[in-house]
Formats: C-alpha cells, sequence, structure tokens
C-alpha cells in the first residue's frame, strides 16, 4: 500500500470562546485582578483520525456546526490542531470560501496575481495566467476593471476560476460547486472531474448529498466533531438522510 | 517530494530559522504587497503621492512657525532650523508609521489569513516595507529644502540605505511583537501608539538638544530613536560619518529589537489564526 495523501491522527481543534475571551487588555487586566480569567474552550473537532489514499475521493456530510468547515480548514493549513497530527503530502489546492484578500480598488487583473500567489503560485506565473483565468471566467473584457464593478457572481466566478487554475495533488473542497450560473456550474464540475481523473485525492464537503454520491469513494458523516459514520457514499448518506429524518 | 509540498502539522519548528524562512520563501507575495499598498495610496487618489507627506509636511510647517519663527530655536553649527525639523518628522513619522502598520497587520489581514495558509509574519513585514518605501520617497521632499537653504546634499546621503534599513529591522520587530498581543487584547494597539508617541517627544526631531538640561540628557542618549535620528541626520546633511556609538547603538537595538520581536512571534504562531 502506497502512502496516504492526507493523514490525520487523534487531531483536535479548540477555540476559545468569543464571551469569555477578554477582548481588551484593559478587560483583562480587570479579570486578572478579580481572578476571573477563565477560557472556555469550543472543541470544534475531537480525536479525529482518516486516511485519504493517493487519488481517493472523500465526502464529508453533516448538519451545520458540525465541524467540517473547521476539519477542511485544519487539512488546508490555515487552522494548526490543537491536539494531534495532520500530515498532507502534495501540492494543495485549497477551496475554502474563495477570493481572499480580494481588493476591491484593484483590477481583477492585479487581484488574479495577488490572490493566486497567496494561494502559493509564483507572481511571474500568474501575470502569465490571468488572461487565461480571465477568460475562463468569461470576464475577458473586465480584465482592467476594478473589482468594485463587479456582480457577485462575477467575483465567484472569479475566485473560482484562479483557485482551480491548476493541477493539485490534493484539492480541498467546501461547499463552491454552487457558484454561478446554470452553464457554469457544469463547466467548474467538469473541471472538477478533470481534477478527480487526473489522479488529485479530494476531500470534499458538499450539503448536495447527491454530489458526494456521484464522485465520493468514500464518504464521512461528522457530527458535533466526531466522526458518526465512515465507508460507503450509500451507506453513509442514507444513515445521515435517515437521522435528519 | 520538496518541503514546500509537505505538510507535517508536528513539524518542529525552529524559533527565528522558521520565521527568516517563511519570509525569504514568501519574497515575491511581500513584494507583491508592497506594490499594492503603493499603487492603492498614490494610483487611486486624486492627492496621490501628496497624500504621505500632507501629515509630515504639515506637521512641519507649524512647528516651524510655532518654534523657529516664534521661539527661534538654534540648532547650532549653521543648519537652517527647516532642516532641522523636517528630517527629524520625516524619520519620527517612518518610526510611528511602521511600527504601528505592522502592529496592526495581522488583525487587519485577518480575513485572508483565516481562508489561506500564509505564514502571517510576512503581513507584518510587509508593512513595514510599504513606511520604509513611502519614507524613501518623503526623502526627496528633504534633498530639495537642502537644496534650497543652500545646505546642500553630501554624498553621505548614498549611505542612507543603512539608518532605513536598521528602522526596518526596529520596526519590523516591535510590529510582529505588538502584533503577536494584539491578536489576544486588540486594545494592545492604542496602548502602543501611546507610547511611541511618548518616545517621539523624548526624540529631539524638533527641539536642539542643547535644551535638554545636563542631569536628564542620559534619556535621550538611552532612547533608541535618537541614535537613529542622529545618523540620519549625519548622513543626510552633516556630510560626516556619525559617531561610532551611535552607530553601534542604532545597529544594536535593530538586531534586538527584530529577534525578539520574531522570538516572541514564534512563541504564540500556533494560537494565533484560531483566536482571528
Amino acid at each position: 500500500m502506497t502512502t496516504p495523501a492526507i493523514e490525520v491522527r487523534d487531531a483536535s481543534l479548540a477555540f476559545r470562546l468569543s464571551r469569555s475571551r477578554a477582548g481588551t487588555f484593559k478587560e483583562a487586566a480587570i479579570q486578572m485582578v478579580k481572578r476571573q480569567i477563565t477560557y472556555e474552550k469550543l472543541w470544534a473537532l475531537k480525536g479525529i483520525s482518516l486516511d485519504v489514499a493517493d487519488g481517493e475521493v472523500l465526502g464529508v456530510v453533516g448538519p451545520n456546526g458540525a465541524g467540517k468547515s473547521t476539519l477542511m480548514k485544519m487539512l488546508a493549513r490555515v487552522l494548526p490542531p490543537t491536539e494531534g497530527r495532520v500530515v498532507v503530502r502534495g501540492t494543495v489546492a485549497p477551496m475554502i470560501e474563495l477570493g481572499a484578500g480580494f481588493s476591491m480598488e484593484l483590477t481583477a487583473y492585479e487581484n488574479i496575481v495577488m490572490y493566486g500567489t497567496l494561494l502559493g503560485r509564483q507572481p511571474e506565473f500568474m501575470r502569465e495566467r490571468a488572461p487565461e483565468i480571465a477568460h475562463w471566467a468569461s470576464l475577458d473584457d473586465f480584465l482592467d476593471v476594478p473589482l468594485r464593478s463587479y456582480s457577485s457572481g462575477m467575483l465567484a466566478r472569479l475566485g473560482f476560476s484562479v483557485a482551480t487554475d491548476t493541477d493539485p495533488d490534493v484539492l480541498i473542497v467546501d461547499e463552491v460547486l454552487s457558484v454561478g450560473d446554470a452553464a457554469f456550474q457544469q463547466k467548474s464540475a467538469e473541471r472538477m472531474k478533470n481534477m478527480i481523473d487526473d489522479g488529485a485525492s479530494v476531500v470534499l464537503v458538499s450539503h448536495n448529498l447527491q454530489t458526494v454520491l456521484e464522485i465520493a469513494d468514500r464518504a464521512m458523516w461528522l457530527d458535533q466533531g466526531l466522526i458518526r459514520l465512515e465507508g460507503d457514499p450509500e451507506e453513509v448518506v442514507a444513515a445521515y438522510q435517515a437521522s435528519v429524518g | 517530494m520538496t518541503s514546500t509540498t509537505y505538510y507535517d502539522s508536528d513539524q518542529a519548528r525552529r524559533p527565528l530559522v522558521t520565521e527568516f524562512q517563511n519570509l525569504w520563501d514568501n519574497r515575491g507575495l511581500i513584494r507583491l504587497i508592497v506594490g499594492r499598498d503603493l499603487t492603492l495610496r498614490y494610483k487611486r487618489s486624486t492627492l496621490g503621492i501628496w497624500w504621505t507627506l500632507l501629515n509630515p509636511l504639515l506637521t512641519t510647517g507649524v512647528m516651524w512657525i510655532v518654534f523657529g519663527q516664534i521661539f527661534r530655536f538654534d540648532v547650532g553649527a549653521g543648519i537652517p532650523y527647516i532642516v532641522y525639523l523636517l528630517s527629524g518628522i520625516l524619520l519620527v513619522t517612518f518610526f510611528s508609521q511602521a511600527t504601528i502598520a505592522a502592529g496592526s497587520a495581522i488583525v487587519g489581514n485577518a480575513g485572508v489569513l483565516s481562508k489561506v495558509y500564509v505564514p502571517p509574519e510576512v503581513f507584518s513585514v510587509s508593512a513595514a516595507l510599504s513606511a520604509a518605501a513611502n519614507f524613501m520617497i518623503s526623502i526627496i521632499i528633504l534633498l530639495v529644502v537642502q537644496i534650497i537653504t543652500g545646505v546642500g546634499i553630501p554624498w553621505t546621503v548614498i549611505l542612507i540605505p543603512i539608518p532605513v534599513l536598521a528602522m526596518l529591522g526596529l520596526t519590523a520587530g516591535l510590529g510582529l511583537l505588538i502584533a503577536a498581543a494584539a491578536v489576544h487584547f486588540f486594545d494592545v494597539i492604542d496602548l502602543a501608539a501611546v507610547f511611541i508617541q511618548l518616545v517621539s517627544y523624548l526624540t529631539p526631531s524638533f527641539y536642539p538638544i542643547s535644551i535638554i538640561p545636563d542631569k536628564f540628557l542620559f534619556v535621550v542618549y538611552l532612547n533608541p530613536l535618537y541614535s537613529y535620528l542622529t545618523v540620519f541626520r549625519g548622513f543626510m546633511y552633516g556630510g560626516e560619518f556619525v559617531d561610532w556609538w551611535m552607530f553601534a547603538y542604532m545597529v544594536a537595538t535593530s538586531i534586538i529589537a527584530l529577534l525578539l520581536g520574531v522570538w516572541m512571534f514564534s512563541r504564540s504562531w500556533r494560537s494565533l489564526v484560531v483566536l482571528l
């Protein structure tokens, strides 16, 4: 057996609850004097272990607040695990809340270069790719237009186009497949399929259970930060659906 | 498989080494952020470059009237007060802007840091670099004033990058220190602003050092910013290689602040993004 693309070992992740967090130094000082400083932790993920093999597609389902997005961010290196260990092998394309760092005052071209660089690509490479990226999102005529004149649909398409203009080993997808109109959705689904066919390992979060059934090799049901069930997509999705009623 | 395509959350982090490695690896991104900051400031506003210079120029104007014309400060050595004043205001402005910008950069980029993985220190260092670029632009005004007032431009101006680089180390270090604390307590930035203002007033930027009573002189000498200002003025119009002690103090405080800031930062990085 080859080494898995993603290995998660007993990983937990805690957030500090905002109501107990002393927001200001002044408050902290007051609390310190009163000896009231308490850190209430919210465990978003509790002891998660999972493997994703090379080229495997793992679908993650679960209700809101189950920790799905936190898990995606942990795999994408954005949030380090509080406990446990995460190992990801290969280049990663994180598709989580697309369009990070878009500046509305700058042109699409400048934003494409900035966003791609934030995602770990080289600025020179992004300058070369920018026209093609805009073309794919059908935004050729808007390359030199500041983003403030873009519609929300155009922004989403641009973000998706930049994020997917790559040939990753690992793809981390959080609810971004429902971007744009029907034609664009089909186009993006195709692009995603191509990446999977090229052998990328995928972890995918979706509320669209049909998508999970269609493309996942394996599924995982996450609930309150714990893995409820893991295995064959049909079984997991059926069990999850049954629990929702 | 190279290290850039391999992520292990347990990977031993070597304090200082990891941070500087991160900065080097992200140099393309840093250049891009600094470029964006300058573009946003200069190209996209009506006043353009004058916006950055407005604050120090107005301050200089007011102080020149009050202290140069009314109180008639004599800064000695045949140097016009306006040259002394402008050089002081510009450098102190650089110090305070760079420190505050670097200190606010991580909280300010929470939106990016909670979506994609970027070493947070990249944003603080970029902010300090943007302030340095602004300072280099503002020096042009000082050069013009030196020509007009007949002070001239000595050859030592080519050495100006040395104090600028030292200032970069000082402000990036202090900025990282503030940035790491600001994630926990956001009013640390306001607190820092007050301290920065105090340090600025303790620096002879607009008053001659001769008005300070001898018994308090040590306070000014201990103030690191004074050494930066002395070296800067020496290169800018003094035309001399200043006191070696001043120079050594400047370099030492720069390196210490940078190492201390990065070290403190590396201790808190793990909790950083979770708190944002």
